[in-house]
Protein backbone atom coordinates (compact mmCIF):
# COMPACT_ATOMS: atom_id res chain seq x y z
CA UNK A 1 0.00 0.00 0.00
CA UNK A 2 1.14 3.80 -0.90
CA UNK A 3 1.01 5.24 3.50
CA UNK A 4 1.55 9.25 3.32
CA UNK A 5 4.60 10.35 5.18
CA UNK A 6 2.32 11.11 8.33
CA UNK A 7 1.36 7.17 8.04
CA UNK A 8 4.93 6.18 7.33
CA UNK A 9 6.05 8.23 10.51
CA UNK A 10 3.17 6.76 12.68
CA UNK A 11 4.30 3.02 11.01
CA UNK A 12 7.90 4.19 11.91
CA UNK A 13 7.17 4.68 15.50
CA UNK A 14 7.58 8.14 15.65
CA UNK A 15 4.16 8.56 17.96
CA UNK A 16 5.36 5.57 20.30
CA UNK A 17 5.39 1.54 19.82
CA UNK A 18 1.43 0.90 20.57
CA UNK A 19 0.44 3.54 17.88
CA UNK A 20 3.02 2.00 15.79
CA UNK A 21 1.38 -1.53 16.28
CA UNK A 22 -2.11 -0.29 15.60
CA UNK A 23 -1.36 1.27 12.16
CA UNK A 24 0.37 -1.76 11.48
CA UNK A 25 -2.50 -3.49 11.95
CA UNK A 26 -4.61 -0.86 10.14
CA UNK A 27 -1.99 -1.20 6.97
CA UNK A 28 -2.60 -5.46 7.10
CA UNK A 29 -5.87 -5.37 7.42
CA UNK A 30 -6.01 -2.83 4.29
CA UNK A 31 -3.65 -5.21 2.09
CA UNK A 32 -5.66 -7.99 3.15
CA UNK A 33 -8.60 -6.19 1.57
CA UNK A 34 -6.63 -5.07 -1.25
CA UNK A 35 -6.65 -1.73 -0.96
CA UNK A 36 -4.08 0.40 -2.36
CA UNK A 37 -3.84 3.05 0.36
CA UNK A 38 -6.10 4.58 3.78
CA UNK A 39 -8.35 6.94 3.86
CA UNK A 40 -9.55 9.41 6.41
CA UNK A 41 -12.65 8.84 8.58
CA UNK A 42 -14.92 11.68 8.45
CA UNK A 43 -17.35 10.53 11.24
CA UNK A 44 -17.90 9.72 14.64
CA UNK A 45 -17.49 5.42 15.29
CA UNK A 46 -20.22 3.30 16.11
CA UNK A 47 -18.49 -0.16 17.51
CA UNK A 48 -20.02 -3.35 18.61
CA UNK A 49 -17.42 -3.68 21.60
CA UNK A 50 -20.03 -3.06 24.53
CA UNK A 51 -19.49 -6.10 26.49
CA UNK A 52 -16.48 -7.10 28.67
CA UNK A 53 -16.33 -10.56 27.51
CA UNK A 54 -12.86 -11.47 26.16
CA UNK A 55 -13.96 -12.91 22.49
CA UNK A 56 -16.51 -10.55 21.96
CA UNK A 57 -14.40 -7.19 22.37
CA UNK A 58 -10.79 -6.28 22.92
CA UNK A 59 -9.47 -7.86 26.39
CA UNK A 60 -9.23 -4.93 29.64
CA UNK A 61 -5.23 -5.39 29.14
CA UNK A 62 -5.33 -4.19 25.36
CA UNK A 63 -7.65 -0.89 26.22
CA UNK A 64 -5.67 -0.27 29.17
CA UNK A 65 -2.49 -0.33 26.67
CA UNK A 66 -5.11 2.21 24.81
CA UNK A 67 -5.60 4.99 27.09
CA UNK A 68 -1.95 4.34 28.73
CA UNK A 69 -0.59 5.41 25.44
CA UNK A 70 -2.91 8.24 25.39
CA UNK A 71 -4.63 6.78 21.98
CA UNK A 72 -8.24 8.38 21.37
CA UNK A 73 -10.51 8.22 18.21
CA UNK A 74 -10.92 11.22 15.98
CA UNK A 75 -14.58 11.55 17.27
CA UNK A 76 -16.94 10.41 19.38
CA UNK A 77 -18.20 6.90 19.43
CA UNK A 78 -21.31 5.09 20.32
CA UNK A 79 -21.40 1.30 21.19
CA UNK A 80 -23.82 -1.54 20.70
CA UNK A 81 -26.50 -2.08 23.81
CA UNK A 82 -25.40 -2.68 27.19
CA UNK A 83 -25.81 -6.19 28.44
CA UNK A 84 -28.63 -7.00 30.31
CA UNK A 85 -27.99 -6.74 33.23
CA UNK A 86 -31.18 -4.71 34.37
CA UNK A 87 -32.39 -7.84 36.06
CA UNK A 88 -35.93 -7.02 36.85
CA UNK A 89 -36.86 -6.37 33.68
CA UNK A 90 -35.96 -10.35 32.38
CA UNK A 91 -37.42 -12.41 34.72
CA UNK A 92 -34.12 -14.39 35.27
CA UNK A 93 -33.56 -17.24 38.31
CA UNK A 94 -30.66 -16.33 40.39
CA UNK A 95 -28.34 -18.53 38.78
CA UNK A 96 -28.52 -16.67 35.90
CA UNK A 97 -28.07 -13.31 37.90
CA UNK A 98 -25.02 -15.13 39.49
CA UNK A 99 -23.44 -16.03 36.02
CA UNK A 100 -24.46 -12.83 34.53
CA UNK A 101 -22.87 -11.20 37.61
CA UNK A 102 -19.27 -13.47 37.03
CA UNK A 103 -19.46 -12.59 32.96
CA UNK A 104 -19.82 -9.06 33.45
CA UNK A 105 -17.62 -8.51 36.36
CA UNK A 106 -15.70 -5.59 34.29
CA UNK A 107 -18.44 -4.26 32.71
CA UNK A 108 -18.16 -1.07 35.09
CA UNK A 109 -14.18 -0.70 34.64
CA UNK A 110 -14.37 -1.76 30.70
CA UNK A 111 -16.95 0.97 29.96
CA UNK A 112 -14.33 3.82 32.03
CA UNK A 113 -11.98 2.88 29.45
CA UNK A 114 -13.94 3.54 26.71
CA UNK A 115 -15.26 6.49 27.89
CA UNK A 116 -11.06 7.55 28.05
CA UNK A 117 -10.94 6.38 24.46
CA UNK A 118 -13.51 8.76 22.87
CA UNK A 119 -16.88 7.12 24.35
CA UNK A 120 -19.38 9.79 23.82
CA UNK A 121 -21.27 9.32 26.70
CA UNK A 122 -22.04 7.56 29.19
CA UNK A 123 -25.36 6.25 27.75
CA UNK A 124 -24.24 5.78 23.90
CA UNK A 125 -25.39 1.79 24.19
CA UNK A 126 -27.62 0.85 21.29
CA UNK A 127 -27.39 -0.93 17.68
CA UNK A 128 -29.53 2.33 16.61
CA UNK A 129 -27.32 4.96 17.21
CA UNK A 130 -28.89 7.23 14.18
CA UNK A 131 -32.38 7.34 15.98
CA UNK A 132 -32.82 11.65 16.50
CA UNK A 133 -32.74 11.11 20.30
CA UNK A 134 -28.99 9.26 20.12
CA UNK A 135 -28.00 11.18 17.52
CA UNK A 136 -24.82 9.50 16.13
CA UNK A 137 -26.31 10.45 12.76
CA UNK A 138 -23.90 10.26 9.99
CA UNK A 139 -23.62 12.39 6.99
CA UNK A 140 -24.27 11.14 3.31
CA UNK A 141 -20.97 10.58 1.75
CA UNK A 142 -19.03 9.85 4.86
CA UNK A 143 -16.39 7.34 5.23
CA UNK A 144 -16.92 5.40 8.49
CA UNK A 145 -15.21 2.82 10.69
CA UNK A 146 -18.75 1.03 11.93
CA UNK A 147 -19.37 -2.51 12.97
CA UNK A 148 -22.38 -3.92 14.25
CA UNK A 149 -24.00 -5.82 11.16
CA UNK A 150 -27.54 -3.69 11.42
CA UNK A 151 -25.96 -0.66 12.18
CA UNK A 152 -23.46 -0.78 8.88
CA UNK A 153 -26.74 -1.61 7.14
CA UNK A 154 -28.16 1.06 7.55
CA UNK A 155 -25.45 3.85 7.49
CA UNK A 156 -24.76 2.64 4.08
CA UNK A 157 -27.95 2.01 2.46
CA UNK A 158 -30.56 4.57 4.19
CA UNK A 159 -27.83 7.56 5.09
CA UNK A 160 -25.35 7.07 2.08
CA UNK A 161 -22.23 7.09 4.45
CA UNK A 162 -19.67 4.15 3.12
CA UNK A 163 -18.37 1.78 5.80
CA UNK A 164 -17.51 -1.65 5.38
CA UNK A 165 -18.26 -4.48 7.45
CA UNK A 166 -15.42 -4.74 10.09
CA UNK A 167 -15.04 -6.70 12.80
CA UNK A 168 -14.89 -6.27 16.63
CA UNK A 169 -11.35 -5.01 17.63
CA UNK A 170 -10.49 -4.28 14.09
CA UNK A 171 -13.31 -1.40 14.39
CA UNK A 172 -11.62 0.11 17.44
CA UNK A 173 -8.22 0.05 15.68
CA UNK A 174 -9.27 1.98 13.08
CA UNK A 175 -11.13 5.08 14.72
CA UNK A 176 -8.05 4.84 17.24
CA UNK A 177 -6.12 5.45 13.64
CA UNK A 178 -8.79 7.44 12.09
CA UNK A 179 -7.85 5.55 8.96
CA UNK A 180 -9.64 2.99 6.81
CA UNK A 181 -8.24 0.40 3.98
CA UNK A 182 -9.73 2.52 0.47
CA UNK A 183 -11.71 -0.79 -0.21
CA UNK A 184 -15.33 -2.91 -0.30
CA UNK A 185 -18.05 -0.35 0.15
CA UNK A 186 -15.71 2.52 0.80
CA UNK A 187 -15.53 2.94 -3.15
CA UNK A 188 -18.11 3.46 -5.76
CA UNK A 189 -17.64 -0.10 -7.74
CA UNK A 190 -18.39 -2.13 -4.97
CA UNK A 191 -21.73 -0.04 -3.85
CA UNK A 192 -23.38 -1.20 -7.30
CA UNK A 193 -26.04 -4.18 -7.10
CA UNK A 194 -25.32 -7.25 -8.12
CA UNK A 195 -28.64 -9.20 -7.72
CA UNK A 196 -32.18 -7.48 -8.50
CA UNK A 197 -34.47 -8.57 -5.98
CA UNK A 198 -38.07 -8.41 -7.73
CA UNK A 199 -40.67 -8.51 -4.28
CA UNK A 200 -44.19 -9.53 -6.14
CA UNK A 201 -46.17 -10.50 -2.46
CA UNK A 202 -49.66 -9.65 -1.68
CA UNK A 203 -49.07 -7.22 0.60
CA UNK A 204 -45.88 -5.38 2.23
CA UNK A 205 -44.21 -8.27 3.72
CA UNK A 206 -42.63 -8.17 6.95
CA UNK A 207 -39.24 -6.76 7.03
CA UNK A 208 -37.75 -9.43 9.85
CA UNK A 209 -39.03 -12.30 6.71
CA UNK A 210 -38.11 -10.75 3.08
CA UNK A 211 -34.48 -9.82 4.68
CA UNK A 212 -33.63 -12.88 5.42
CA UNK A 213 -35.04 -14.28 2.78
CA UNK A 214 -32.87 -11.86 0.61
CA UNK A 215 -29.43 -12.24 3.07
CA UNK A 216 -30.25 -16.17 2.61
CA UNK A 217 -29.75 -15.59 -1.23
CA UNK A 218 -27.73 -12.84 -1.67
CA UNK A 219 -24.94 -13.35 1.02
CA UNK A 220 -22.60 -10.75 1.08
CA UNK A 221 -23.72 -9.09 -2.32
CA UNK A 222 -25.59 -6.14 -3.15
CA UNK A 223 -29.12 -6.19 -3.84
CA UNK A 224 -31.14 -3.83 -5.91
CA UNK A 225 -34.89 -3.87 -3.95
CA UNK A 226 -37.34 -3.63 -6.17
CA UNK A 227 -41.89 -3.65 -5.31
CA UNK A 228 -41.56 -1.73 -2.03
CA UNK A 229 -41.31 2.11 -3.30
CA UNK A 230 -45.01 1.93 -3.16
CA UNK A 231 -45.54 1.28 0.36
CA UNK A 232 -42.51 3.21 1.73
CA UNK A 233 -41.79 6.86 1.60
CA UNK A 234 -38.71 8.14 -0.59
CA UNK A 235 -38.97 10.71 2.39
CA UNK A 236 -37.95 8.46 4.73
CA UNK A 237 -40.57 8.96 7.61
CA UNK A 238 -40.03 7.11 10.87
CA UNK A 239 -41.83 4.17 9.55
CA UNK A 240 -40.05 3.53 6.87
CA UNK A 241 -36.75 4.12 8.27
CA UNK A 242 -38.34 1.51 10.74
CA UNK A 243 -39.39 -1.06 8.44
CA UNK A 244 -35.60 -0.15 6.29
CA UNK A 245 -33.66 -0.70 9.61
CA UNK A 246 -35.27 -4.32 10.37
CA UNK A 247 -35.30 -5.12 6.71
CA UNK A 248 -31.53 -4.65 6.74
CA UNK A 249 -30.31 -5.84 10.13
CA UNK A 250 -32.22 -9.18 8.99
CA UNK A 251 -30.40 -9.24 5.61
CA UNK A 252 -27.17 -9.02 7.54
CA UNK A 253 -27.69 -11.38 9.81
CA UNK A 254 -28.88 -13.97 7.36
CA UNK A 255 -26.59 -13.17 5.15
CA UNK A 256 -23.29 -11.08 5.34
CA UNK A 257 -25.38 -7.87 3.51
CA UNK A 258 -23.18 -4.30 4.17
CA UNK A 259 -25.51 -1.99 1.87
CA UNK A 260 -28.84 -2.53 -0.24
CA UNK A 261 -30.82 -0.35 -2.46
CA UNK A 262 -34.46 -0.35 -2.24
CA UNK A 263 -35.57 1.37 -5.90
CA UNK A 264 -37.40 4.98 -5.53
CA UNK A 265 -36.43 5.14 -1.61
CA UNK A 266 -32.76 4.61 -0.05
CA UNK A 267 -30.82 7.86 -1.36
CA UNK A 268 -28.46 5.86 -4.13
CA UNK A 269 -31.24 4.52 -5.49
CA UNK A 270 -33.39 7.45 -6.21
CA UNK A 271 -30.35 9.30 -7.67
CA UNK A 272 -29.17 6.18 -9.75
CA UNK A 273 -32.13 3.91 -9.99
CA UNK A 274 -31.79 0.78 -12.14
CA UNK A 275 -28.33 1.88 -13.28
CA UNK A 276 -26.75 0.65 -9.98
CA UNK A 277 -27.52 -3.04 -11.88
CA UNK A 278 -24.25 -4.25 -13.13
CA UNK A 279 -25.22 -5.76 -16.50
CA UNK A 280 -24.81 -9.53 -15.37
CA UNK A 281 -26.47 -9.25 -12.01
CA UNK A 282 -28.83 -12.01 -11.08
CA UNK A 283 -32.74 -12.43 -10.25
CA UNK A 284 -34.61 -12.88 -7.25
CA UNK A 285 -38.09 -13.03 -7.35
CA UNK A 286 -39.64 -13.21 -3.97
CA UNK A 287 -43.88 -13.83 -3.56
CA UNK A 288 -46.08 -15.08 -0.83
CA UNK A 289 -44.79 -18.53 -1.39
CA UNK A 290 -40.73 -17.80 -0.84
CA UNK A 291 -42.03 -16.26 2.18
CA UNK A 292 -43.89 -19.13 3.43
CA UNK A 293 -41.43 -21.49 2.97
CA UNK A 294 -38.70 -19.60 4.62
CA UNK A 295 -40.30 -19.24 8.07
CA UNK A 296 -41.75 -22.77 8.08
CA UNK A 297 -38.88 -24.26 7.19
CA UNK A 298 -36.85 -22.52 10.77
CA UNK A 299 -36.43 -25.58 13.17
CA UNK A 300 -37.98 -25.06 16.65
CA UNK A 301 -34.71 -25.63 18.83
CA UNK A 302 -36.81 -25.55 22.56
CA UNK A 303 -35.83 -28.71 24.75
CA UNK A 304 -39.28 -29.30 24.29
CA UNK A 305 -40.96 -28.54 21.13
CA UNK A 306 -44.53 -28.60 22.70
CA UNK A 307 -43.51 -26.07 25.74
CA UNK A 308 -45.79 -23.02 26.46
CA UNK A 309 -43.63 -19.79 25.92
CA UNK A 310 -42.14 -18.72 29.19
CA UNK A 311 -40.75 -15.45 27.47
CA UNK A 312 -40.95 -12.89 24.94
CA UNK A 313 -38.09 -10.69 23.90
CA UNK A 314 -38.96 -8.04 21.31
CA UNK A 315 -36.46 -4.91 19.72
CA UNK A 316 -33.37 -6.67 18.33
CA UNK A 317 -32.57 -4.73 17.10
CA UNK A 318 -33.59 -1.95 19.06
CA UNK A 319 -37.17 -0.19 18.60
CA UNK A 320 -38.51 3.55 18.04
CA UNK A 321 -40.62 5.35 20.24
CA UNK A 322 -42.92 4.19 17.58
CA UNK A 323 -42.68 0.95 17.20
CA UNK A 324 -42.81 0.69 20.90
CA UNK A 325 -46.76 3.02 20.99
CA UNK A 326 -47.28 -0.33 18.25
CA UNK A 327 -46.68 -2.93 20.52
CA UNK A 328 -48.31 -1.14 23.27
CA UNK A 329 -51.47 -0.34 21.48
CA UNK A 330 -51.72 -3.79 20.01
CA UNK A 331 -51.08 -5.74 23.41
CA UNK A 332 -53.29 -3.07 25.37
CA UNK A 333 -56.33 -4.21 22.47
CA UNK A 334 -55.67 -8.04 22.43
CA UNK A 335 -55.92 -7.76 26.46
CA UNK A 336 -58.98 -5.79 26.36
CA UNK A 337 -60.29 -8.29 23.57
CA UNK A 338 -60.12 -11.07 26.13
CA UNK A 339 -61.12 -9.11 29.25
CA UNK A 340 -57.25 -9.51 30.94
CA UNK A 341 -54.92 -7.11 32.21
CA UNK A 342 -52.15 -8.47 31.90
CA UNK A 343 -49.36 -10.42 29.51
CA UNK A 344 -49.61 -14.37 30.46
CA UNK A 345 -45.97 -14.87 28.56
CA UNK A 346 -43.21 -12.14 30.40
CA UNK A 347 -42.25 -10.07 27.63
CA UNK A 348 -39.48 -7.62 27.58
CA UNK A 349 -39.29 -4.87 24.89
CA UNK A 350 -35.69 -3.66 24.30
CA UNK A 351 -34.98 0.04 23.09
CA UNK A 352 -32.07 2.54 23.61
CA UNK A 353 -31.55 4.36 26.74
CA UNK A 354 -32.30 7.64 25.21
CA UNK A 355 -35.45 5.91 23.62
CA UNK A 356 -36.45 4.63 27.04
CA UNK A 357 -36.17 8.28 28.43
CA UNK A 358 -38.46 9.59 25.73
CA UNK A 359 -41.04 7.03 26.17
CA UNK A 360 -41.41 7.67 29.57
CA UNK A 361 -41.32 11.29 29.22
CA UNK A 362 -44.21 11.27 26.52
CA UNK A 363 -46.36 8.80 29.16
CA UNK A 364 -49.46 6.73 27.43
CA UNK A 365 -46.92 3.75 25.95
CA UNK A 366 -45.38 3.22 28.76
CA UNK A 367 -48.17 3.65 31.06
CA UNK A 368 -50.08 0.96 28.99
CA UNK A 369 -47.07 -1.35 28.77
CA UNK A 370 -46.61 -0.96 32.58
CA UNK A 371 -49.84 -1.80 33.23
CA UNK A 372 -49.93 -5.04 30.82
CA UNK A 373 -46.85 -6.09 32.91
CA UNK A 374 -44.65 -5.80 29.92
CA UNK A 375 -41.11 -4.23 31.00
CA UNK A 376 -38.92 -2.02 28.73
CA UNK A 377 -35.12 -2.41 29.31
CA UNK A 378 -32.23 -0.79 27.64
CA UNK A 379 -30.43 -4.08 27.52
CA UNK A 380 -29.76 -7.02 24.53
CA UNK A 381 -31.09 -10.28 24.75
CA UNK A 382 -28.89 -11.98 22.81
CA UNK A 383 -25.95 -12.35 26.28
CA UNK A 384 -28.55 -13.99 28.05
CA UNK A 385 -27.94 -16.93 25.53
CA UNK A 386 -24.21 -16.99 25.80
CA UNK A 387 -23.23 -20.27 27.76
CA UNK A 388 -26.25 -21.94 27.55
CA UNK A 389 -28.16 -19.74 29.98
CA UNK A 390 -31.57 -19.64 28.58
CA UNK A 391 -31.04 -22.73 26.71
CA UNK A 392 -33.72 -24.25 29.43
CA UNK A 393 -36.60 -21.48 28.28
CA UNK A 394 -38.96 -21.48 25.54
CA UNK A 395 -38.51 -17.90 24.62
CA UNK A 396 -40.15 -16.43 21.80
CA UNK A 397 -39.37 -13.27 19.11
CA UNK A 398 -40.08 -11.47 16.54
CA UNK A 399 -36.43 -10.97 15.31
CA UNK A 400 -34.42 -12.78 12.90
CA UNK A 401 -31.35 -11.97 14.47
CA UNK A 402 -32.43 -13.60 17.68
CA UNK A 403 -33.88 -16.63 16.17
CA UNK A 404 -30.38 -17.14 14.50
CA UNK A 405 -28.16 -17.06 17.35
CA UNK A 406 -30.14 -18.54 19.86
CA UNK A 407 -32.88 -21.28 20.36
CA UNK A 408 -36.05 -18.29 20.53
CA UNK A 409 -38.88 -19.62 18.33
CA UNK A 410 -39.87 -16.80 15.40
CA UNK A 411 -43.42 -15.75 15.17
CA UNK A 412 -44.81 -12.54 13.02
CA UNK A 413 -45.60 -9.26 15.05
CA UNK A 414 -49.19 -9.91 15.24
CA UNK A 415 -49.17 -13.69 16.36
CA UNK A 416 -46.51 -12.79 18.95
CA UNK A 417 -49.30 -10.11 20.21
CA UNK A 418 -52.16 -12.95 20.80
CA UNK A 419 -49.54 -15.47 22.34
CA UNK A 420 -48.14 -13.28 24.75
CA UNK A 421 -51.76 -12.45 25.89
CA UNK A 422 -52.94 -15.92 25.57
CA UNK A 423 -50.01 -17.92 26.48
CA UNK A 424 -50.70 -20.68 23.66
CA UNK A 425 -48.39 -20.99 20.42
CA UNK B 1 -5.76 -38.79 -4.72
CA UNK B 2 -4.38 -35.33 -4.36
CA UNK B 3 -4.87 -31.89 -5.88
CA UNK B 4 -3.03 -28.77 -5.82
CA UNK B 5 -4.75 -25.60 -5.32
CA UNK B 6 -3.01 -22.10 -5.08
CA UNK B 7 -3.92 -18.77 -2.94
CA UNK B 8 -2.94 -16.23 -1.79
CA UNK B 9 -1.13 -16.62 1.75
CA UNK B 10 -2.78 -13.55 3.91
CA UNK B 11 -1.63 -14.84 6.81
CA UNK B 12 1.20 -17.43 5.46
CA UNK B 13 2.03 -20.34 7.28
CA UNK B 14 2.37 -24.06 6.64
CA UNK B 15 0.62 -26.48 8.75
CA UNK B 16 -1.88 -29.46 7.80
CA UNK B 17 -5.05 -30.64 9.38
CA UNK B 18 -8.42 -32.18 8.32
CA UNK B 19 -10.85 -30.12 6.18
CA UNK B 20 -14.12 -28.92 7.58
CA UNK B 21 -15.83 -27.45 5.06
CA UNK B 22 -19.28 -24.98 4.76
CA UNK B 23 -20.34 -24.71 1.13
CA UNK B 24 -22.25 -21.63 2.44
CA UNK B 25 -21.41 -18.91 3.99
CA UNK B 26 -19.88 -19.04 7.54
CA UNK B 27 -21.07 -17.53 10.42
CA UNK B 28 -18.23 -16.90 12.86
CA UNK B 29 -20.57 -15.71 15.93
CA UNK B 30 -23.17 -18.13 15.77
CA UNK B 31 -20.30 -21.16 15.10
CA UNK B 32 -18.27 -20.05 18.16
CA UNK B 33 -20.54 -17.98 20.44
CA UNK B 34 -20.69 -21.28 22.88
CA UNK B 35 -16.75 -21.86 22.71
CA UNK B 36 -15.09 -18.54 23.49
CA UNK B 37 -16.16 -18.66 27.32
CA UNK B 38 -14.80 -21.09 29.06
CA UNK B 39 -11.28 -23.12 28.15
CA UNK B 40 -11.97 -26.24 26.29
CA UNK B 41 -9.69 -28.05 23.85
CA UNK B 42 -13.05 -28.62 21.96
CA UNK B 43 -14.51 -25.93 19.43
CA UNK B 44 -17.81 -27.48 18.56
CA UNK B 45 -19.99 -25.52 15.92
CA UNK B 46 -22.84 -23.76 17.22
CA UNK B 47 -24.49 -22.37 14.18
CA UNK B 48 -27.98 -24.36 13.05
CA UNK B 49 -28.32 -22.76 10.30
CA UNK B 50 -24.85 -24.42 8.85
CA UNK B 51 -25.88 -28.09 7.22
CA UNK B 52 -22.37 -28.91 6.85
CA UNK B 53 -20.49 -28.01 10.59
CA UNK B 54 -23.41 -27.86 12.46
CA UNK B 55 -21.96 -30.40 16.23
CA UNK B 56 -18.69 -30.97 14.43
CA UNK B 57 -15.25 -29.96 16.26
CA UNK B 58 -13.80 -27.53 14.76
CA UNK B 59 -10.76 -27.28 16.62
CA UNK B 60 -7.50 -27.86 15.30
CA UNK B 61 -9.34 -28.27 11.51
CA UNK B 62 -8.84 -26.40 8.28
CA UNK B 63 -11.76 -24.65 7.95
CA UNK B 64 -12.90 -24.63 4.28
CA UNK B 65 -15.59 -21.56 3.59
CA UNK B 66 -16.36 -19.21 0.69
CA UNK B 67 -16.52 -16.21 3.18
CA UNK B 68 -17.94 -15.69 6.45
CA UNK B 69 -20.94 -14.13 7.52
CA UNK B 70 -23.29 -12.58 10.56
CA UNK B 71 -22.85 -10.62 12.97
CA UNK B 72 -19.38 -8.28 13.64
CA UNK B 73 -19.08 -9.56 16.59
CA UNK B 74 -17.24 -12.56 15.02
CA UNK B 75 -14.19 -10.50 14.42
CA UNK B 76 -13.27 -10.60 18.37
CA UNK B 77 -13.56 -14.15 18.29
CA UNK B 78 -10.63 -15.34 16.40
CA UNK B 79 -8.56 -13.81 19.04
CA UNK B 80 -10.43 -15.75 21.89
CA UNK B 81 -9.85 -18.60 20.46
CA UNK B 82 -6.55 -18.34 19.71
CA UNK B 83 -6.21 -17.37 23.13
CA UNK B 84 -7.83 -20.49 24.50
CA UNK B 85 -6.10 -22.90 22.25
CA UNK B 86 -9.17 -24.29 20.80
CA UNK B 87 -8.86 -22.09 17.06
CA UNK B 88 -9.23 -24.27 13.79
CA UNK B 89 -5.43 -23.97 12.59
CA UNK B 90 -6.20 -22.63 9.24
CA UNK B 91 -9.11 -20.89 7.40
CA UNK B 92 -8.82 -21.10 3.52
CA UNK B 93 -11.18 -18.69 1.67
CA UNK B 94 -12.70 -19.87 -1.91
CA UNK B 95 -13.44 -15.61 -2.41
CA UNK B 96 -10.99 -12.60 -1.55
CA UNK B 97 -11.52 -12.56 2.20
CA UNK B 98 -14.29 -10.54 3.62
CA UNK B 99 -13.74 -7.77 5.60
CA UNK B 100 -15.03 -9.26 8.59
CA UNK B 101 -13.11 -12.43 8.67
CA UNK B 102 -9.89 -10.25 7.51
CA UNK B 103 -10.42 -7.69 10.47
CA UNK B 104 -10.79 -10.57 12.99
CA UNK B 105 -7.64 -12.96 11.93
CA UNK B 106 -5.35 -10.05 11.01
CA UNK B 107 -6.15 -9.02 15.22
CA UNK B 108 -5.58 -12.38 16.18
CA UNK B 109 -2.50 -13.15 14.50
CA UNK B 110 -1.26 -9.91 15.53
CA UNK B 111 -1.89 -9.32 19.36
CA UNK B 112 -2.27 -12.77 20.13
CA UNK B 113 0.94 -13.94 19.18
CA UNK B 114 -0.80 -17.18 17.49
CA UNK B 115 -1.45 -16.91 13.80
CA UNK B 116 -4.28 -19.09 12.28
CA UNK B 117 -2.93 -19.82 8.78
CA UNK B 118 -4.89 -17.87 5.69
CA UNK B 119 -5.33 -18.26 2.23
CA UNK B 120 -7.90 -16.89 0.43
CA UNK B 121 -8.77 -16.53 -3.52
CA UNK B 122 -8.43 -20.60 -4.12
CA UNK B 123 -11.68 -20.43 -6.29
CA UNK B 124 -14.70 -22.20 -6.70
CA UNK B 125 -13.62 -25.33 -7.84
CA UNK B 126 -11.64 -25.84 -4.70
CA UNK B 127 -14.59 -25.64 -2.34
CA UNK B 128 -16.59 -27.63 -4.61
CA UNK B 129 -13.89 -30.52 -4.94
CA UNK B 130 -12.68 -30.45 -1.06
CA UNK B 131 -15.27 -32.76 1.08
CA UNK B 132 -14.98 -32.64 5.28
CA UNK B 133 -12.32 -34.72 6.39
CA UNK B 134 -9.98 -34.79 3.81
CA UNK B 135 -6.30 -34.00 4.71
CA UNK B 136 -5.32 -30.53 3.87
CA UNK B 137 -1.66 -29.63 3.67
CA UNK B 138 -0.64 -25.87 3.66
CA UNK B 139 2.39 -24.38 2.31
CA UNK B 140 3.72 -20.82 3.17
CA UNK B 141 3.31 -19.87 -0.39
CA UNK B 142 0.04 -20.19 -0.40
CA UNK B 143 -0.49 -23.61 -2.32
CA UNK B 144 -3.05 -25.66 -0.80
CA UNK B 145 -2.83 -29.99 -1.61
CA UNK B 146 -6.12 -31.86 -0.51
CA UNK B 147 -5.65 -35.72 -0.38
CA UNK B 148 -8.83 -37.95 0.11
CA UNK B 149 -11.33 -40.34 -1.36
CA UNK B 150 -13.08 -37.68 -3.15
CA UNK B 151 -9.69 -35.37 -4.44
Amino acid sequence: MRLTPIEECVLAGDEGPVPARVMGTVVQYGEALGADRLVDVTGGGHMVIAYALPGIGPSLEMLEEFVAAGLRTAYPFTLDPRPPLDYGNWSLRDDQVAVLDDMYRDQARYEQLLLELGLRDPEAFTCRPFLDEVGNVPRKGDVLAWSESAAVVYANSVLGARTNRNGAVMDLLCNLTGKVPLSGLITDEARRATWLIEVRTSELPLPQVLGAAIGRRVLDDVPYVTGLDGALDPGLDLPTRDYLNELGTACATAGAVGLMHVQGVTPEAIEQGQALLVPDHRTFVVDDDVLADLTASYPVLWRDGEASPEGCYLGCPHLSATQVEWWAASIGAALRARGRKKVVVPTTICVAPQTLGRVKNDGSAAAELEEAGVRLSAGCPMQLFDNGLSDDKAIITNSTKLRSYTNARFFPDRRIVEIVVSGES
Amino acid sequence: MCRAFRGRPVLPGAVSGPAAVSHGGFNTYASFFKSIHVPSPHAICADSGNEDLHGLDLAGAVLCVPATTGSTSGGGVWQRLVTLGNAPRAVLFAQSIDSLAAGGLIVAALWTGGTIVVVDRLGDEFLTSVRSGDEITIGRDGEVAVRGPSA
